[in-house]
Formats: structure tokens, C-alpha cells, sequence
């Protein structure tokens, strides 16, 4: 047994530092999945808006903050007596994206000029349906650049 | 030395000082087994030891499984830290496991291929133990706890295959709950009890997911338990050849369990790792797409590959058998394959010869049936195309609409 | 005469009292009663719009607007009712007189408490049978040519029609008159459609006259509710026979309107979808006032509901080119009721294009010019540019996703690039170039951003493999080791049984 005895040993060191090192192998993922992770977006029923309060303004050229992604659907973020309101801004008539028109005060939907109300309701043109209102609130933050979170119902 | 602390199973290194004092590693391991009473299990792992014969490979089986579970226990806490049983978060929960978490498709597609490895092995382990006659007496007690776990494994497949709620899962439960309704007397209570209400819904989540993660792993606890103390009692089993020709049981030829058969079981432990990183990586267990009860299910749904056979039979069934009105075809199929699931747990019983060493003809015969009916349903059902090919719905583009975008689905 | 009697009675009132204060005696109570007969007489219905029945048919004057009392009786002692309900005289030629009890009861005025005697006129109480013309109050129609004055009789009258609703229209009549049907009708034809032509039930045309069914406009069951206006109108105007020899503008009539119309874009959303704000043929034609959009208000009809594309129109050279060439706007392209739903492959010069049927080299119309077929070209080729982007974006991302891979967020992304394509579809209607291509250039830089984040997906999705494949070696390696240590380690003998 003395050829095998060097041998032996050598093999089980190797071993033992292949086994030690497989199973570390296996502790790098398993500890990357435990680290919680950002804050995500899908299928989400509440989420902070990517517009703060001070945000929610027309830009250089008078358009207003475009819809955001809030469940996979895009979602509008208007003020209304100072407090965020947050719209669907899928039209209820053949699916176009809405805008929201400040001049105006109303909702608008380029394709048949379709025209909700700043309450969601169908005023004028073809949708049939008025839009989903979702819950918008105020979170943290300077007064005045204070986040918002949106939320709705199962 | 005392007898308590064997010596041949150390391998012999080569000490830097031979002194004969203890070292570290001695100090250590002595205060272990002083305080937890470790002599016991050190003497039983000397004392173990496995048959060598032809069909040694055989025992590798029930080591694999037992591994094979532990990952799966590993995998399915590791899922359960981000899984979210209810029907408007399943499926999204399991698409942000596998996009969102840090290596979390790795441990969800290797908790869904280790899955069917692990009811594979174990078809496979119940069969070699028929094959080397491993239930005879004293140790129809093993086999009748083995049994009891592969039906608390299959059960965990069925419940766990609900719980990504995507159409497949949805249907694929929804049918074959259904069959339940085929016992007579009290299949309408198990459908209820199953489902947790006449249809499948967030009831049946909840009470599947209860199943999956309480439930069924105390089952295992308590069984496995049960299980693996009666084979360390009894022993290995050696087959009947072998006694014969050796005279006894113990002069056959066997290797000490730890560390020769530990070793080779470790080599089939790494194996089945590389398997299942390949196939987690060649064949991700794919997401599907939310499940709508409202919508028709898909066209040739049907369950995983381990019911199939049971699933294939029910289907062919015609529904009056030999035209005798209530001869109901799908009732006929259920009794028929409870019988058979009484007669495969009987089956210690029912060979009678076992103690003697009397060949058991009828008994291989019907074996033989059963296997060869099992492979057929199972490779029928896999190759089976559905009855109508509906034309693939493709998603339509967004570009297609001078109007406006058409009402796309959830994405 | 009344306006007379009017006057009298409250000076004959007045005397009276003066009288009674000085303490009356049999003349002052002579007096009053005479007075009370006058006022009785004053208040009696059916005294005013007598002279309408007496105009000869064909030649229909202004309706007065004369105060018309509601007077209502029990329909038990209304006779009108009785007679033409149940009476069968046993004469095929009386058969017309008979109206069915259930037909009157689905009738609108009918259910507002009109009666008989409100629109025809005549006295309810006469219980024999004897010809109503004879009747001073009676309104007869003798010919179709008689039914919008009868109709508008009430229906002009403001204050009539405000004991039914607080805010009536009564423009009908007044728009009537100046429609197709109304301008033929005064000429004396009696074969276009009347009142009761499109609002009564079952839908009688003008030369069966049935009506007293007639049912309010917003139900389902009227034959002017907006998804059966179509269905109405091409009853005439489908109709070959009635059309033969009919002229609009020196222009024979065509019968194929409706069967157009029904398998355009418009037809097809109200007729299959159910989608009411769809157009049919009240919206560019008027109710009431009927007629056809001239050459140049065709893009004001259309642009009623299309207003984008309609401001856009109105602005471009090509607008005051076809009005100039005396094509009708929007559907000198689109077809007037044929209007299908537009693709891509009707714009630029290939075949079966629409600019290519003005814009073609060498057979240039209506002064179409080359800088013209040009430019179709180039929309073309960049809106195809951006849908052909899109789709392939689109594609990718539907790759990676079956693959497992997150592209939840850029697929949202990807809309506002079909939203870029579909404002650029409207802004074709500006006829240039850089219009069309600033409308685009959004979708463009989407679509560049998309097709990216799906690459670099299905990229990552490749990395996992790899990384996987490697991942393999430590552990085929760890499985060397070990067969190599089992192998150092041969199995001994079994120890002698304790």
C-alpha cells in the first residue's frame, strides 16, 4: 500500500479542495438570491410614479408628462386642485394611448378624437367607456417635490 | 484503541508529528460525540456495509432519491422567499423569480427538472426493489412506507405543477381533479375537498400550496424517517442468488458502507448536479402564460409524464364500457387503477413464495404487464397529437393597425 | 272672427260686473250668460287650422302655428278608436282603414296620450259611419305629398310640443324643405320618402301608406335607431325600380350605396361590432335635411369625426387642387361609401396605390406633378422602414421572452413607437415629407432603444449557457477525483463477525 499511500493523500487533499470548492460554488448563487431586490414593476398593484410632484408640468413645448408603466399598462399622472390623480391611459375605444391636455383641462385621444374629462368620463367622440381612475398619493419628500404612489384595487 | 473508534476506514495520511498526542481534529470530534452521543451512529456507519453483486447499482437508487429531495427542499426554500400564493400574484411572482432575482431561473428550473428526476428515480428504485426481491420478510414494512412515499411524492408533483398558475398548470389541475369525480360514493367529496370548492380556484392554490410546503414535508419528515430506520435495522437486503451461493447473507461479498459506497454515492450525486445544471441551462423550464379560467383550455392538455399513463387509459376509455349503460367508463378506470395501486402495495404479501425462495411466475407476470402497459400509456400520451391543431394564435404585431394598437393581453 | 269674439267677451264681462255692482237685475244675468256662451265657444277646439285641408294635394304651403289645445276624452267614448280598430265592414277596400290596436299601443304618441282627433282632426263622439271629409275639422291625407305639414303641424309648433318635452326640436320640417326628398316632394312627387317613410313600422315607404307605429328614435326597435338607419335608407335607395330615371344633379342615382357602405370600415364596425359611434348614413348625409356633402364639405363631413386629419387636409395644396379639379376631398382617395380600412401598401407609386392614380409618370391627372410621386415614395419607404423596425423589435422580444428573459418594460416601451406610426399615418394627410418623417423619427429612436434591450436579453440568455456549460468542468473534474480516490481505496475484507 505504500505507492497508493503518498497517492492517497495527495488525491484526498485534491478532493477535498474540489469538493469545498464546488460547494462555494453553489453558496455564490444561492446568496445572490437571497439579497432582496429592487423595487419591481410588474404586475405591481402599487408603485411610486416616476414623477414627483413638481414634475407633473407642461415642458418646453406644452406637453405634458407622457403615461408611465404602471401594471404593464400605460398610466397618466395629472394634477387636479393641486392633488395627483392617476388615470388609464388606454382609450376605451380601440386601444390608442391618451394625452392629457393642460390648456384644455381634458383627456384627450389622438386617433377619433375621443375626449374624457378630467374625471376619466367619455365626453365627447367614440369611446364608449369612461377611463379607470387608480388611487394617487402623496409620499415622502421636500413639500412640493414630495413622490407619488399609485395604487389600485386587486 | 477502543473498539468504538474503527480504523479502517481512516485514510492513512501522514502525519507531520506522529506523536500519538491528539491533535485539533481529535479534540474537536471528541467533544461532539461526547455531548451528542455520536458512538452510536459512528458504530452503525462502521458497522454498515452493502452487497457487491451484479446488480449492486441497484442500491445507488434510494441514496439518489434522497439527495435528489434534498435539493429539492434546498430549491423550494429558496422559491418560497419570493413565491406568492395567490391567483393575481402566482404567476407574476414566478416571472419576477425567474427575471428579476439574481440567479433565480437557475433555482426554479432546476426545482422543476429535479422534480421529475426525482419521481423518475424513484419509479426506478421501486423497481429494482421488486427485481431484487429487497421486500421480503422482516422488511415489508419498508417497502409499505415506500410506497406511502411515492404517493406523497406524486402528490407533491400534482400539487406543485399548480403553483406557477399559467395555463398549463390551471388545466392541467382542472382535468385532473376532474377524475376524482369518478369514484364511485365519494368522488364528488374528494373533487370538493381536492379543489377546495366546485372549480379550481384560489382555494385550490392555497390548499395546494399548503400541501406542497406543510404538509407533504412533514409527511416525508415522519415517512423517510420511518423509512430509512427500518433499512438501517434490517440491513441491505442481499438477493436470494447471492445467499444461496455464499450459504448466509453475511458471507456474501460487500463493501463497508462509509466511505467506499458513500464515495461511489457521491460520484452519482455529482452526476445528477451536472445533469441538472445541463438541463437547467439546454431546457429552462419556460414561464407560459397566466392562466384565464374563463378560456377554453388549450388543446391537448395533459398532466406531467408520471400520470400520463393513467391519464392516457381514462382518456381512451370508452364511456359505457362493452355498451352496458352503467358500466361508466371513466368509474371503470379509476377502480381499475386503485386496484392495481392495492395490488403493487400488496405486493409483499401477495408474494408468496418469497420466503421460501419459490419463483414467483404470476407475480412476474403481471409485472411485466404493468411495466410494459406503464411505458406504452406513457409513450402514447407523450406522442399523441391533440385532436384538433388549432392554428397558433401568433401575438399581433402593434404595427398592423393604421387605427390604433388591437387589445393585446396581459403582457 | 275669434279674435273678435275674444275681445267681446271681456268688455261683456266687464259691463256685466258694473252692472251686478248696481244692483243687477234679469239683463246684467242675460248678459253673462251670453258672455259665458262667447267665452265656451272662444275656448272650443277645432275651430282654427280648418283651411289646411282644404289645400289641393301637391302644392303644401308654410303650416300656421295656430295654439293647439290637449283635450282628452276615455278612449271607450272615442270613436275614431272603436271604429278603426274593430269595425270590418266585410269590403276589401275598407280593409286600409283598419289599424290594429297593439300597432297604436307601440306608438310613441300614443303613449304621450296623443289620440285620433289630435292629428286627423274630426269629432271622436260620431258613432256612425260616414265619410270624414264631410267633416270641416277633419285633416285627410289624400297623397304622401300631405304628410310633412301634417306631421309638421304639430311637431314645428314650439309651444305645442313643449307640453311633451322642455326642450323640443322643431327644425324637422324646416330641414326637410331643403333636402333632396323635400325639394322633389314640393315639386310635387309623390315617390320620396316622407315622415312616416323612415319613422314608422314596419318601415312603409311613400307609397304604402301604413303608419301609427312609430316608435322613439333612441329605441332599438325603431327603424331609425342609428344601427338601422342604413337598413332603412336602402330600402328606397337600393331599390332599382324606384331609382331608375332619378336624377341628383344631373347624375343618375346609384342603388349600391348600401351594400358599399356595409362592407367599409364604418359599415362594418356598426353592423358587426355594435360599435355605435360609428357613421352611417345620417352622419355625412343629415337627417332630416338629406342631401349629399358637396365637393367641398366632404372633408368637413369626414372631418367631424377625423379631426386631425381633417385640419391637416385643410391646409395643403392638394385640398385646394381638388376643389379647384371638383374631386371630392377625402374621397377622391377613401371613396365615399366604400371606405375600406386603409393600409400602408395604398400609399407611395407601386401598384393599386392611390397617389399612383394621379401621380403616374407620363399619364399625370388633374395637374398631379412628379414632386408629387416622389414624395409618395418616400413616406412610403419610411413608414414601411418604422413598421418593418417595429415588427422585427417586437419579434426579438417575444424570442426572448419565451425564453424567460425580462422584456416586460421595453414591450411597454415598444408602444410608443406604434403610437409614433399611427400619428404618422394621420400626418400623411399634410402631404409632406418632413412631416410625415419628424412624426416617425420618435418611433424611430424607440424602436432603436427596443430592438437593443431585446438583444442584449437573448445575449444574457447565451452568457447563462455558457457560464452553465463551465460551471460543468469543476464538476467533472470533482467526479474524476473521486473515481480516482475510490480507485486508491480498494474495498477490504469484511471483519471477522462480533
Amino acid at each position: 500500500m505504500s505507492d497508493s499511500f503518498p497517492r492517497r493523500s495527495w488525491l484526498a487533499r485534491c478532493l477535498g479542495g474540489g469538493i469545498a470548492a464546488t460547494l462555494a460554488a453553489l453558496f455564490y448563487p444561492v446568496a445572490k438570491f437571497l439579497r432582496p431586490r429592487a423595487a419591481t414593476s410588474s404586475g405591481a398593484l402599487e408603485m411610486v410614479a416616476p414623477y414627483r410632484m413638481d414634475q407633473l408640468k407642461p415642458d418646453a413645448e406644452g406637453r405634458w408628462p407622457s403615461p408611465f408603466n404602471f401594471g404593464g399598462k400605460p398610466c397618466l399622472l395629472i394634477l387636479v386642485d393641486g392633488e395627483p390623480r392617476a388615470i388609464n391611459a388606454v382609450c376605451t375605444h380601440v386601444q390608442c394611448t391618451v394625452e392629457y391636455r393642460a390648456a384644455t383641462q381634458d383627456i384627450f385621444c389622438n386617433c377619433h378624437n375621443g375626449l374624457y374629462d378630467i374625471n376619466g368620463r367619455n365626453i365627447a367622440g367614440p369611446p364608449p367607456r369612461p377611463l379607470e381612475v387608480y388611487q394617487a398619493v402623496k409620499g415622502s419628500g421636500k413639500p412640493g417635490q414630495e413622490e407619488i404612489i399609485v395604487s389600485r384595487k386587486a | 484503541m477502543s473498539p468504538a473508534k474503527p480504523e479502517n476506514f481512516q485514510p492513512e495520511r501522514a502525519q507531520p508529528e506522529d506523536t500519538g498526542k491528539p491533535g485539533w481534529k481529535e479534540a474537536v470530534k471528541g467533544f461532539f460525540f461526547e455531548r451528542l452521543g455520536l458512538d452510536g451512529v459512528a458504530a452503525l456507519a462502521a458497522h454498515k456495509r452493502v452487497p457487491i453483486h451484479s446488480r449492486s447499482l441497484f442500491y445507488f437508487l434510494g441514496g439518489m432519491a434522497l439527495f435528489l429531495f434534498g435539493i429539492q427542499v434546498v430549491t423550494g426554500i429558496l422559491l418560497s422567499l419570493y413565491y406568492k400564493p395567490s391567483p393575481d400574484q402566482a404567476f407574476e411572482s414566478v416571472r419576477a423569480i425567474v427575471t428579476e432575482v439574481d440567479f433565480g431561473w437557475l433555482f426554479r428550473s432546476i426545482h422543476s427538472w429535479s422534480a421529475n428526476l426525482l419521481i423518475g428515480v424513484l419509479f426506478l428504485h421501486i423497481l429494482t426493489t421488486y427485481i431484487m426481491r429487497a421486500y421480503r420478510r422482516p422488511r415489508e414494512f419498508t417497502w409499505l412506507t415506500g410506497m406511502a412515499l411515492l404517493g406523497v411524492f406524486m402528490t407533491f408533483g400534482f400539487s406543485g405543477y399548480l403553483l406557477p398558475w399559467n395555463q398549463l398548470a390551471f388545466f392541467a389541475t382542472k382535468v385532473g381533479t376532474a377524475i376524482a369525480n369518478s369514484v364511485p360514493v365519494v368522488g364528488k367529496y374528494l373533487l370538493l375537498m381536492a379543489r377546495g370548492g366546485e372549480e379550481v380556484t384560489g382555494d385550490t392554490l392555497a390548499r395546494f400550496y399548503a400541501l406542497h410546503v406543510v404538509i407533504l414535508p412533514l409527511s416525508v419528515l415522519a415517512l423517510v424517517g420511518g423509512h430509512l430506520f427500518l433499512v438501517q435495522k434490517h440491513e441491505m437486503s442481499v438477493p436470494e442468488d447471492m445467499i444461496k451461493k455464499y450459504g448466509s447473507a453475511k458471507k456474501a461479498p460487500s463493501m463497508p458502507f462509509v466511505p467506499h459506497f458513500l464515495l461511489r454515492d457521491m460520484v452519482g450525486w455529482y452526476l445528477a448536479l451536472g445533469v441538472l445544471a445541463a438541463l437547467a441551462a439546454l431546457f429552462p423550464w419556460e414561464l407560459g402564460q397566466k392562466a384565464d379560467p374563463f378560456s377554453s383550455a388549450p388543446p391537448g392538455i395533459k398532466p406531467e409524464w408520471y400520470f400520463l399513463f393513467m391519464f392516457q387509459a381514462l382518456k381512451h376509455l370508452p364511456g359505457q364500457l362493452f355498451g352496458i349503460e352503467w358500466l361508466e367508463g371513466e368509474v371503470v378506470g379509476v377502480l381499475f387503477f386503485g386496484l392495481l395501486g392495492l395490488m403493487v402495495l400488496l405486493v409483499p404479501f401477495l408474494d408468496r413464495g418469497a420466503a421460501t425462495g419459490r419463483p414467483r411466475r404470476v407475480l412476474n407476470f403481471f409485472a411485466v404487464l404493468t411495466v410494459v402497459f406503464f411505458l406504452y400509456m406513457t409513450a402514447w400520451g407523450v406522442l399523441e397529437k391533440p385532436a384538433q391543431e388549432q392554428p397558433a394564435k401568433t401575438p399581433q404585431t402593434t404595427a398592423d393597425s393604421p387605427e390604433g394598437p388591437p387589445v393585446k393581453g396581459t403582457p | 272672427m275669434n279674435k273678435l269674439l275674444s275681445l267681446l267677451t271681456p268688455a261683456l264681462l266687464l259691463v256685466c260686473s258694473r252692472i251686478r255692482r248696481a244692483k243687477a237685475h234679469p239683463t246684467a244675468a242675460l248678459l253673462l250668460l251670453v258672455s259665458a256662451l262667447l267665452l265656451v265657444w272662444a275656448v272650443l277646439p277645432g275651430s282654427a287650422a280648418a283651411e289646411d285641408a282644404k289645400l289641393p294635394p301637391g302644392k303644401p304651403a308654410e303650416p300656421k302655428m295656430p295654439a293647439i289645445e290637449i283635450k282628452s276624452i276615455p278612449d271607450a267614448d272615442n270613436y275614431c278608436i272603436q271604429c278603426h280598430t274593430q269595425l270590418d265592414t266585410g269590403d276589401p277596400k275598407d280593409q286600409k282603414f283598419h289599424i290594429p290596436l297593439e300597432s297604436l299601443k307601440n306608438d310613441v304618441h300614443w303613449q304621450k296620450g296623443v289620440r285620433c282627433q289630435d292629428c286627423h282632426g274630426g269629432d271622436p263622439s260620431v258613432q256612425e259611419i260616414k265619410a270624414h271629409q264631410a267633416n270641416d275639422d277633419f285633416r285627410a291625407i289624400k297623397s304622401p305629398t300631405d304628410i310633412p305639414n301634417f306631421c309638421g303641424r304639430c311637431h314645428s309648433n314650439i309651444e305645442y310640443m313643449r307640453h311633451f318635452n322642455p326642450s323640443p326640436r322643431t327644425d324637422q320640417l324646416a330641414e326637410y324643405w331643403t333636402s333632396g326628398h323635400g325639394k322633389k316632394l314640393k315639386k310635387g312627387d309623390p315617390q320620396v320618402a316622407t315622415c312616416i317613410s323612415c319613422h314608422d313600422q314596419p318601415h312603409g315607404n311613400a307609397i304604402d301608406l301604413k303608419p301609427h307605429g312609430i316608435r322613439p328614435v333612441n329605441e332599438p326597435a325603431s327603424p331609425v335607431y342609428h344601427t338601422k338607419v342604413a337598413q332603412t335608407c336602402s330600402k328606397c335607395h337600393s331599390d332599382q325600380k324606384l331609382m331608375a330615371g332619378r336624377l341628383y344633379k344631373d347624375k343618375p342615382l346609384p342603388c349600391d350605396e348600401y351594400a358599399k357602405w356595409s362592407k367599409s370600415v364604418h359599415g362594418e364596425a356598426l353592423l358587426k361590432k355594435g360599435d355605435l359611434s360609428a357613421p352611417t348614413c345620417n352622419n355625412c348625409h343629415g337627417n332630416h335635411g338629406a342631401a349629399p356633402p358637396q365637393m367641398d364639405s366632404v372633408a368637413n363631413a369626414c372631418g367631424s369625426c377625423h379631426g386631425k386629419i381633417g385640419r391637416l387636409f385643410a391646409e395643403t395644396k392638394m385640398r385646394h387642387k381638388f376643389e379647384k379639379e371638383g374631386l371630392p376631398g377625402c374621397a377622391t382617395c377613401h371613396s365615399n361609401h366604400e371606405i375600406r380600412k386603409p393600409s400602408d401598401d395604398l400609399l407611395g407609386m407601386q401598384n393599386g396605390t392611390f397617389c399612383a392614380r394621379c401621380h403616374e409618370e407620363g399619364k399625370e391627372k388633374h395637374g398631379a406633378t412628379l414632386a408629387g410621386a416622389k414624395a409618395a415614395e418616400t413616406i412610403h419607404a419610411d413608414l414601411e422602414h418604422l413598421k418593418n423596425g417595429i415588427h422585427e423589435a417586437d419579434k426579438t422580444l417575444t424570442e426572448a421572452e419565451e425564453k424567460g428573459m425580462e422584456v416586460s418594460e421595453p414591450k411597454f416601451h415598444l408602444q410608443k413607437a406604434s403610437d409614433s406610426l399611427t400619428n404618422a399615418r394621420t400626418q400623411i394627410h399634410s402631404f409632406k415629407v418632413n412631416v410625415v418623417q419628424t412624426a416617425l423619427a420618435d418611433g424611430e429612436k424607440v424602436v432603436k432603444e427596443v430592438q437593443g434591450k431585446a438583444d442584449h436579453a437573448l445575449e444574457e440568455y447565451q452568457y447563462r449557457r455558457y457560464w452553465l456549460a463551465i460551471s460543468l468542468v469543476p464538476i467533472l473534474m470533482v467526479i474524476g477525483l473521486l473515481i480516482l480516490y475510490i480507485r486508491a481505496m480498494p474495498i477490504p475484507e469484511k471483519p471477522v463477525d462480533s
